[in-house]
C-alpha cells in the first residue's frame, strides 16, 4: 500500500508543467476558502466581545411598562429586577443597570442628535479600561454628577474643551421637552466599535432628563465569570422574575434580540390592555449575535458559491487532463495489466496521483492562506473609524485561521479531486492489455 | 417669492427690529418654573378663553397660504410655501405644500386629535402627534388649527409686561399631564384686544426652548381674527429663526371633501 502510494506520489510530478498548472487552481481555492472562514471567524469573535463589552450583557433584560393606560419603552423596578438576577444566578453574576436616551447637543450655534449612555461610573467600571482619555479622565467624570464625557471626533465637531458647558435637549418619554446643562470632563477614543459615537453621563442624569422614576432604566445586563450555559441561566432567572410579578418572554428571532440590546426611551403608545405591567425581554448573548452568525453565514455562503464555481472549471481541467494522461501512458497501463494489476489498480492509482496532486497543493494553498492572514493581522492597522471598525481588534483586522477548518477544506478539495478523477481513471482501467499494447497515441 | 427677495423685504426687517425691541424689554411677568398651581386663576382663564374664542374660527370655514421662510446662520434661507384648508367646527385642517418642488405634494390632514402627514413618493398616510413641526421648521402644525389649551394645562396670571408698543398681560400655564410639547409657557396678551403677541415656551426644567411672536392680525369678522405676519426664534439654535406670512385669505365655503385623505392624495398627482 506504501509502495502504491509513493508511485502514486512521485506520478504527480512526471509532468510538471500540467500538474503545476492544475494544482494552482487548487491552492488558490484553498487560499480563498482559508481566509474566507478566517475572516468569518475573526468577525464573530471580534463582534461577540465588542458587543459584550459595550452594549449587551450575557443576558440583556429589556422591555416595557404599562402605566396609566400607556406603554412607555423601559424597565421599572431595576433594583429588584437586579436583586432576583443576583440571587437566582449566584453572586458571582454582575448585574448593572443603563440608561439610554437619544438627545440634541448645543453649543455655540451648532447642534446635533447624539446617543447618550448614562451609566453607573462605580457599577460599570468595565468600559473604563476600553476608553483612552485624550484629555480629562474617567475619575474627572465620574466626580461630576454632570459630568459629559465625549469620543475625541465628537468634541472636535462642537470645537468644545475641557470645562465647556453644553445644552442638551431631549423630548421625553412623555412627550414634553426637558433640557439639561453637562459640563465636558472627558475626551476618549475607543477601538470599540460600539462604543462610538456615544456620549456618556451618570445614569441618574439621564434617568432625571428623560423625567423617569428613580427605579427606571433602559437596560439591565447580568455578566458571568465565563458565558456558558447562557440558555439555562436565562430561563431561571425568567422564571424568578415571573414569580416576582414581572411578565417575562424571551426574543421570537435575531430582530427581536438586536431590539433588546439596543433599545433606547421611545415615546408612549395606548395601552390596548388596560392594566399596570412590567414587560421583560431576556436574551441572552448567543441569540443577540444569531443575526450577526446569520449575515456571517451568508458571507461564507457566497464565498463558498465562489469557489463552488472555480471548482466546476477546475473539474472540467481535472476530466480532461485524466483523459489526456490515460492516452499518453497507454503502454504504462498495458505492462501494469500484463503484470496481473487488475482494472480497480489501475483505477485506484490515477484516482491517488489526482488525490495526491489536489492534497500537496491544497494543503499549500490553505497554509499560504493562513500565512496571509496572520500577516494582514500583524502587519496592517487600520483606522478605527473607518468601514472596517466593527471587524476590529485594536486596530487590527481580525482574522483567525482554524488548523480544523484548514483541515475541513483540504479534505473537501481532495474529495472533489477524486470524485472527477474517478471517471477517466476508470475509462483507463478498463482498456484491455493486449489493447493497451498495440494503441498508439 | 424667492428667499432672497423675502430676507430683503421691509416687513421682516421690521419683524427683526420688533423681536430685538422684544428681547429688550422688561417682562415683568414671573421667570423661571414654579410648582404647577394645579388649578385655573380665574383672571388668567378668562383672558385664556377669551383669545381662544377670537382666533378660533368656529363657523367660519377659512382658506389661506402661508410662505414660511427659515433662516439658519451660516445658512442660506429655506422657502416653504403651503396652502390650508381650515374648519374649527369640524376641528380639521388639510395642509398642503406647494414649494420647494422637493415637498410639493407632500400634506397633513387633521381630524380633531389625529393627524396625517401624506408622503405622495410613497403615497402613505403617516400618522404623526399633533405636535410636529412644519417641514422641520420652528412651527409646529398645532399653530394652525384651534387651540383649547385650558383642557391641557393650569393657567396663573403673572403681571404685565411691555412687549414692544404693546402692554400686555402675562399668562403663565403649567401642564396639567407632561404629555405636552412644553410644559411651561408663557403667554403675552395685549391689553388693547386680549390677542396674543408673544409666546414663550420653556421646558421642563424651565429652559426658554421657543419664541413666537404675533406681529399682525387680520379682522375676519365678528370679533374673530387670523395672524397675518408671525416669527418664530429658536432660542436654544442661536439665530434660528421662521417668520410666516400669510395671504390670500378666504373664508368661503369648503367642499366637504377638503377635509380628506382622499383630497391630499388627489392634490398630489
Amino acid at each position: 500500500m506504501n509502495r502504491f502510494a509513493s508511485v502514486a506520489f512521485r506520478n504527480v510530478f512526471r509532468n510538471g508543467k500540467r500538474s503545476f498548472t492544475l494544482g494552482i487552481n487548487y491552492a488558490i481555492v484553498s487560499f480563498i476558502l482559508v481566509l474566507l472562514f478566517s475572516f468569518s471567524r475573526g468577525a464573530a469573535s471580534t463582534i461577540s466581545s465588542s458587543l459584550a463589552r459595550a452594549t449587551a450583557g450575557h443576558i440583556t433584560v429589556s422591555g416595557r411598562f404599562a402605566s396609566e393606560g400607556k406603554v412607555f419603552g423601559g424597565l421599572k423596578r431595576k433594583d429588584d429586577i437586579a436583586r432576583i438576577a443576583r440571587e437566582t444566578l449566584g453572586e458571582d453574576a454582575k448585574v448593572i443597570a443603563r440608561y439610554q436616551l437619544q438627545s440634541t447637543v448645543y453649543y455655540k450655534g451648532l447642534s446635533k442628535r447624539l446617543a447618550f449612555l448614562g451609566i453607573d461610573a462605580t457599577a460599570d467600571a468595565g468600559l473604563r479600561g476600553q476608553l483612552a482619555f485624550s484629555e480629562g479622565g474617567w475619575e474627572d467624570w465620574a466626580a461630576d454628577p454632570n459630568g459629559l464625557a465625549l469620543p475625541a471626533d465628537l468634541a472636535e465637531y462642537f470645537g468644545l474643551s475641557l470645562g465647556d458647558e453644553v445644552v442638551v435637549s431631549t423630548r421625553t418619554r412623555f412627550g414634553a421637552f426637558n433640557t439639561g446643562l453637562l459640563k465636558l470632563r472627558g475626551i476618549w477614543k475607543t477601538d470599540n466599535f460600539f462604543l462610538r459615537g456615544q456620549a456618556l453621563v451618570a445614569f441618574p442624569f439621564l434617568r432625571d432628563l428623560d423625567l423617569a422614576s428613580p427605579d427606571a432604566a433602559s437596560t439591565v445586563f447580568v455578566y458571568f465569570p465565563e458565558a456558558k450555559d447562557l440558555a439555562a441561566r436565562r430561563d431561571r432567572l425568567s422564571e424568578a422574575l415571573a414569580s416576582a410579578g414581572f411578565e417575562v418572554s424571551k426574543p421570537k428571532t435575531d430582530s427581536e434580540a438586536i431590539a433588546a440590546v439596543s433599545s433606547a426611551s421611545a415615546k408612549y403608545e395606548a395601552d390596548e390592555e388596560g392594566r399596570d405591567r412590567i414587560m421583560l425581554k431576556l436574551a441572552t448573548l448567543d441569540e443577540v449575535l444569531g443575526l450577526v452568525r446569520n449575515v456571517l453565514a451568508a458571507v461564507n455562503a457566497v464565498g463558498g458559491l465562489v469557489a463552488a464555481v472555480m471548482l466546476f472549471v477546475i473539474a472540467v481541467s481535472v476530466f480532461i487532463n485524466l483523459r489526456m494522461s490515460v492516452n499518453e501512458r497507454l503502454r504504462e497501463i498495458g505492462t501494469m495489466r500484463a503484470l496481473g494489476f487488475q482494472a480497480g489498480g489501475v483505477t485506484a492509482l490515477f484516482v491517488a496521483e489526482s488525490v495526491a496532486l489536489a492534497l500537496v497543493f491544497s494543503g499549500g494553498g490553505a497554509l499560504l492562506g493562513a500565512a496571509a492572514a496572520g500577516a494582514v493581522r500583524g502587519l496592517l492597522r487600520f483606522p478605527p473609524g473607518g468601514n472596517l471598525g466593527i471587524f476590529l481588534e485594536g486596530g487590527r483586522l481580525a482574522l483567525l485561521p482554524k488548523p480544523l477548518d484548514m483541515a475541513a477544506i483540504v479534505l473537501a478539495v481532495s474529495l472533489f479531486a477524486a470524485l472527477f478523477s474517478y471517471f477517466p481513471a476508470r475509462r483507463g482501467g478498463r482498456i484491455r492489455p493486449v489493447e493497451a499494447l498495440t494503441r498508439t497515441f | 417669492m424667492n428667499a432672497r427677495a423675502i430676507s430683503k423685504s421691509p416687513a421682516l426687517a421690521l419683524v427683526l427690529a420688533l423681536a430685538a425691541g422684544v428681547l429688550s424689554a422688561a417682562a415683568q411677568g414671573a421667570a423661571g418654573p414654579a410648582p404647577s398651581p394645579l388649578r385655573n386663576e380665574p383672571r388668567a382663564a378668562a383672558l385664556v378663553t377669551a383669545f381662544e374664542a377670537k382666533l378660533n374660527l368656529e363657523g367660519l370655514d377659512l382658506s389661506n397660504t402661508f410662505t414660511l421662510v427659515q433662516k439658519k446662520e451660516g445658512e442660506s434661507d429655506r422657502v416653504l410655501r403651503i396652502r390650508i384648508y381650515r374648519r374649527d367646527s369640524a376641528d380639521s385642517f388639510t395642509l398642503i405644500f406647494q414649494f420647494p418642488d422637493s415637498e410639493k405634494g407632500k400634506g397633513y390632514w387633521r381630524s380633531k386629535d389625529d393627524l396625517y402627514l401624506y408622503l405622495p413618493g410613497t403615497r402613505e398616510f403617516v400618522y404623526r402627534n399633533r405636535k410636529d413641526d412644519v417641514g422641520s421648521t420652528d412651527v409646529r402644525t398645532d399653530l394652525f388649527g384651534s387651540s383649547r389649551l385650558l383642557d391641557q394645562y393650569w393657567a396663573s396670571y403673572s403681571g404685565q409686561a411691555a412687549v414692544a408698543k404693546w402692554d400686555c398681560d402675562v399668562v403663565r400655564l403649567d401642564a396639567k399631564k407632561l404629555d405636552v410639547s412644553f410644559p411651561l409657557q408663557k403667554w403675552y396678551l395685549r391689553r388693547t384686544d386680549g390677542l396674543p403677541v408673544k409666546v414663550e415656551n420653556f421646558s421642563a426644567s424651565g429652559t426658554l426652548l421657543r419664541t413666537t411672536y404675533y406681529v399682525d392680525y387680520q379682522k375676519l369678522g365678528a370679533d374673530k381674527y387670523i395672524f397675518t405676519k408671525l416669527l418664530a426664534v429658536n432660542d436654544l439654535e442661536k439665530g434660528q429663526r421662521t417668520f410666516i406670512t400669510n395671504e390670500g385669505i378666504s373664508t368661503e365655503r369648503i367642499a366637504d371633501y377638503v377635509f380628506s385623505k382622499a383630497f391630499l392624495e388627489e392634490q398630489s398627482r
